[in-house]
C-alpha cells in the first residue's frame, strides 16, 4: 500500500541532483516518508534536519520575523533544503551541490501546497492528481 | 553536565552522548540494575528507583518482543507531555548494558535514537574484555555492590543502606 505521501516524494526525487526527499515530523525528528537513494542513512538526515528546521522556526519567531518560508543548507559536499507548513511535518530533501536550488525550492513550495489543501495535513486527491500529471 | 561513572570507559562515550543529544538525564546499568554511570542525576535515590524501574521496564519489553516478535526489543520510547524517555540495549563485549535516557523538547527521539546508535558503537569499542571468573549476580552481593556503586557515584556522604526485608 502506498503512502499518502508517495506522490510528492516522487515528484521531488525525479528532480535532477535530488539524493532523497522526506516527510519528517519536527517534534520527534523521525521519518513519516521518505525516498531515500542507496546510501544515504534517511534516519540521521532526518533527525538532523528537523531539528535544524524547529531552531530555525524557533530562532525566526524570537526574531519577530514570522514563519520561516524555505530553509537551505548549503555544504560542502552537498544541500539540505526544507520547508514545513505550520503543522508538525516538515518536507526535507538532499541534493548534490550542483542542484538547481531554485527549481528544488519551487517543487518544495508546491508540496507544501498540497499539505496545507487539507486540514490534516495529508494531500488531498486533487494534489494527488495534479502530481500524477506532472509526471 | 557532569557524568559519574563506576566504570571509566563508560566516561567518554557517555559525556558525548549527553552534549549531543542534549539529553537531561542519562544512566547506564546492568541488566540486573546495578548502575554502572549517571548523567543529571543529583539523588542517589533517583538513581536507585530509576535503576529498578529501568531494569523492569527493559525485562518486560523484551519479554513482549520475544512473545510478539519472537526477538527481543531494542528500544523503548515514552512520550509525556512534556518529557520523554528511551531504553536502549548496548551489546558489548563485557555483556549487555541499559540506557536509560529522559529528554524533553531540546531534543528529539530522532536525535536520541541517532546519538545512541553512536554511544552503543562507542561502548562497543571501549568496552573491556570479559572477566573469565565473572559470576552471575547474587542477592547476597547485589546489595553490596549497588551500595558500593551509588558510593562511587555520589561519594561517600549519605549513603543509603539496602537491606533485606
Amino acid at each position: 500500500m502506498s503512502s499518502p505521501f508517495a506522490t510528492i516524494l516522487d515528484v521531488l526525487t525525479r528532480q535532477r541532483g535530488v539524493r532523497a526527499s522526506l516527510i519528517v515530523s519536527e517534534r520527534d525528528g523521525v521519518i513519516v516518508d521518505a525516498s531515500v537513494r542507496f546510501g544515504q542513512d534517511g534516519d540521521r538526515i532526518a533527525a538532523l534536519a528537523a531539528s535544524m528546521y524547529r531552531k530555525a522556526r524557533l530562532s525566526a519567531r524570537a526574531a519577530r520575523l514570522g514563519a520561516v518560508s524555505f530553509l537551505q543548507l548549503d555544504a560542502e559536499r552537498g544541500r539540505i533544503c526544507a520547508v514545513g507548513g505550520g503543522g508538525d511535518l516538515v518536507i526535507v530533501v538532499v541534493t548534490d551541490p550542483q542542484a538547481n536550488v531554485g527549481l528544488i525550492r519551487m517543487e518544495l513550495l508546491k508540496a507544501l501546497d498540497t499539505f496545507q489543501e487539507t486540514d490534516d495535513g495529508l494531500p488531498s486527491e486533487g494534489a494527488k492528481r495534479q502530481g500524477e500529471e506532472s509526471r | 553536565m557532569k557524568i559519574a561513572t563506576v566504570e571509566s570507559w563508560v566516561a567518554t562515550p557517555l559525556q558525548s552522548f549527553v552534549d549531543e543529544a542534549r539529553v537531561q538525564l542519562a544512566l547506564v546499568l546492568h541488566p540486573s540494575g546495578q548502575a554502572v554511570a549517571q548523567a543529571g542525576f543529583t539523588r542517589r535515590m533517583d538513581v536507585m528507583t530509576a535503576c529498578a524501574l529501568a531494569a523492569a521496564s527493559h525485562a518486560t519489553a523484551s519479554e513482549l518482543g520475544r512473545y510478539v516478535d519472537g526477538k527481543p526489543f531494542r528500544g523503548l520510547h515514552y512520550a509525556g507531555p512534556d518529557k520523554q524517555l528511551f531504553i536502549g540495549t548496548v551489546e558489548t563485549r563485557a555483556g549487555a548494558y541499559i540506557c536509560l535516557t529522559v529528554f524533553d523538547e531540546e531534543s528529539s527521539l530522532g536525535l536520541v535514537r541517532m546519538y545512541f546508535d553512536d554511544l552503543s558503537r562507542e561502548l562497543a569499542a571501549a568496552a573491556p574484555a570479559p572477566l573469565e571468573n565473572r559470576t552471575d549476580v547474587l542477592a547476597v552481593d547485589f546489595e553490596a555492590d549497588l551500595n558500593k556503586n551509588l558510593a562511587m557515584l555520589f561519594g561517600r556522604g549519605g549513603d543509603v543502606i539496602i537491606r533485606n526485608a
